[in-house]
C-alpha cells in the first residue's frame, strides 16, 4: 500500500522515459487466433462428451469442467478485444458507465475462468487420485450426482470470488488472497501426482519394467506440471508486483510483458485439451467417430 | 488489458483520441517510472523469473527420472518384453487417469490386461480386508476368460491368470446410471462389452 499512497504524493522524478521499458505490443491477430483456437478445441471437447452417451462419468465430467472454463477465458480475450475496438472506433465512450460496467463483467469473466481453470485442474487430479488409491470404492465415492454437486459448489464459489475479486480488486487483501491460491493448488496437484507417480514407480520395481516406461511417466508428469505452471505463474507474478512495487523501475520492466503473459494464459486454454482430454483413447476415439460420421 | 485495473488509482491514461484507429488497451499509468540509478540490468526480473521457473521445472524432472532409475528391477528374463510393454500403459498415462478403456473390449489388448492384472495385485493386498462389496467369482472369471480369449494369449499365460484370485471385484450394478457396455477398472459397476457373447464364451469354456 505504501508504494500506492506514495505516487500520491508529487514524485518529482523525469518523466517516463518510454524508451526504457516499454510495452511490448503483439499484435491482434494473435490474439485472435489463439482465442478462437481455443474456443473451438475446447467446443469440440464439450460436444465430443455431451453427445455421448458412454462418455457421461465423472472423469468426463471434470475435463468437461476445464474446457468450460478455459473456454470462458478465450471467450473473455475475444470479448475485450471487441470491446477496444468499439472504443477506438468511437461507437463507446472510454469512462461511460455501460462501459464501465462492461469492462467490470469482462473482467469477472476473466477471473471466474482463471478460478475455474486452476480448480478444474485440482479436482482432475483428485479424481485421479481415488481413482488409483480407492479403486475398488471409486464408483461409491465419486458418483456422478457427486461429482455435478461438486463442480456446481466450486463453479458458485468462483464465480463469487470472481465478482468479490473485482468489485474488491484495489484492496491489498484481495489481491494476497488471489495469488496465494496459485502455488497452494500447485502445491496440491503436485504432492497428489508425486503420489501417485511413487505407486507407479513401486509397481513397475515389482514387474521388471524397463526404466524407459517409467521415464514415459515422468515426462508426462513433467508436461502436466510444467504447462500449468509456465502459463500461469508469469501472470500472478505481474498482479504481485503491480500491487507491490508499481513505480519500481524493475517490476515496470516486468508488467511490460503483460501481452505475453496474457497470450500464455491463453495458450494454456489451447494446449489443456491437448493434454487432458485428448490424451484419453476413449474421448479420442468418440471424437473421431463424430468428425468422421458428420462428413457423411 | 484492462486487467490491469485491479490496481487502479483512478487515474486513466487515454492514449489515443477517439477519432485515432489504434489498437490500444486501456491501460492505467501508474505515474512515471525513473529509469535512472538501476544497478542491475533493468529486465533482471524477468529474466530472474523466467530461468527460476525453468530450474525448478527441470529439476522436478530430474528428481523424477531420479526416482524411476532407483528401483532395482527383478530378474525375470522370460517375460522382459511383455512385462515391459504391460506396465508401459500403467506408468505413462497421467493423461488417462488409469482407465484402461473398455479393458475387456473389442480390442483387449494386453496392455489393458495386465493393467487389471497390476491392479487386482495392488488392491488385493490393500483392501483385502474390505469385502463389503458384492462379488460374483464367477462373473469375475467369465470376464477374465472373455478378455484372454479376445486378447489372444498364449497357454501359459492363460493358465496362470486363471488362477487368479479376484475377491473383491465388484458386481454388475444393474440399476448403474452408466448401464454401459465400457468394462472400466475404475469405474465399477464393470459391464461387459457384449453380454450375449460373454454367455456364450462362458458356456464356451465350461
Amino acid at each position: 500500500m505504501k508504494h500506492i499512497i506514495n505516487l500520491y504524493e508529487s514524485i518529482n522524478s523525469t518523466a517516463r522515459n518510454n524508451s526504457d521499458c516499454p510495452p511490448v505490443v503483439l499484435p491482434e491477430e494473435i490474439f485472435f487466433t489463439i482465442s478462437i483456437v481455443g474456443v473451438l478445441e475446447n467446443l469440440m471437447v464439450l460436444l465430443t462428451v455431451i453427445k455421448n452417451k458412454n462418455l457421461q462419468s465423472p472423469m468426463y465430467f471434470f475435463i468437461c469442467s476445464l474446457a468450460i472454463s478455459d473456454m470462458l477465458g478465450s471467450l473473455y480475450k475475444i470479448l475485450e478485444n471487441i470491446l477496444i475496438m468499439f472504443r477506438n472506433m468511437g461507437y463507446l465512450e472510454p469512462q461511460g458507465s455501460f462501459e464501465t460496467t462492461a469492462d467490470d463483467v469482462v473482467d469477472s469473466l476473466f477471473i471466474l475462468s482463471l478460478l475455474g481453470s486452476i480448480c478444474s485442474l485440482s479436482v482432475i487430479a483428485a479424481d485421479r487420485y481415488i481413482t488409483i488409491f480407492h479403486a475398488l470404492r471409486y464408483h461409491r465415492i465419486v458418483t456422478p450426482r457427486r461429482a455435478l454437486v461438486v463442480l456446481m459448489v466450486i463453479w458458485t464459489c468462483c464465480m463469487g470470488s470472481g465478482i468479490t475479486i473485482v468489485t474488491f480488486s484495489h484492496h491489498v487483501p484481495t489481491v494476497i488472497a488471489f495469488t496465494a491460491l496459485f502455488p497452494l493448488m500447485l502445491a496440491f496437484i503436485l504432492c497428489l501426482y508425486l503420489h501417485m507417480f511413487l505407486l507407479a514407480r513401486s509397481h513397475a520395481r515389482r514387474t521388471s519394467m524397463l526404466p524407459r516406461a517409467n521415464m514415459r511417466g515422468a515426462v508426462t508428469l513433467t508436461v502436466l506440471l510444467g504447462v500449468f505452471i509456465f502459463c500461469w505463474a508469469p501472470f500472478v507474478l505481474h498482479v504481485l508486483l503491480m500491487t507491490f512495487c508499481p513505480a519500481d523501475p524493475y517490476c515496470a520492466c516486468y508488467m511490460s510483458l503483460f501481452q505475453v503473459n496474457g497470450v500464455l494464459i491463453m495458450c494454456n486454454a489451447v494446449i489443456d485439451p491437448f493434454i487432458y482430454a485428448f490424451r484419453n483413447p476413449e474421448l479420442r476415439d468418440a471424437f473421431k467417430k463424430m468428425t468422421f460420421c458428420n462428413r457423411f | 488489458m484492462s486487467a490491469q485495473r485491479l490496481v487502479s488509482n483512478g487515474t486513466t491514461h487515454q492514449s489515443a483520441s477517439n477519432s485515432d484507429y489504434t489498437w490500444e488497451y486501456e491501460y492505467y499509468e501508474i505515474g512515471p517510472v525513473s529509469f535512472e540509478g538501476l544497478k542491475a540490468h533493468k529486465y533482471s526480473i524477468v529474466i530472474g523469473f523466467w530461468i527460476g521457473l525453468a530450474v525448478f521445472v527441470i529439476f522436478m524432472f530430474f528428481v523424477l527420472t531420479l526416482l524411476t532409475k532407483t528401483g532395482a528391477p527383478h530378474q525375470d528374463n522370460t517375460e522382459s518384453s511383455e512385462k515391459r510393454f504391460r506396465m508401459n500403459s500403467f506408468v505413462s498415462d497421467f493423461g488417462r487417469p488409469m482407465e484402461p478403456d473398455k479393458v475387456f473390449s473389442r480390442q483387449g489388448n494386453e496392455e489393458s490386461r495386465s493393467l487389471f492384472h497390476c491392479y487386482i495385485n495392488e488392491m488385493d493386498h490393500l483392501d483385502k480386508a474390505k469385502g463389503s462389496l458384492q462379488t460374483t467369482a464367477l462373473d469375475s472369471e467369465v470376464q477374465l476368460q472373455e478378455a484372454i480369449r479376445r486378447s489372444g494369449q498364449p497357454e501359459e499365460e492363460l493358465s496362470r491368470l486363471m488362477k487368479f484370485d479376484i475377491p473383491n471385484f465388484v458386481h454388475t450394478d444393474q440399476n448403474s446410471s452408466f448401464g454401459e457396455d465400457d468394462l472400466l477398472i475404475s469405474e465399477p459397476p464393470i459391464v461387459l462389452e457384449n453380454k450375449p457373447v460373454a454367455q456364450t464364451s462362458h458356456k464356451d469354456l465350461d
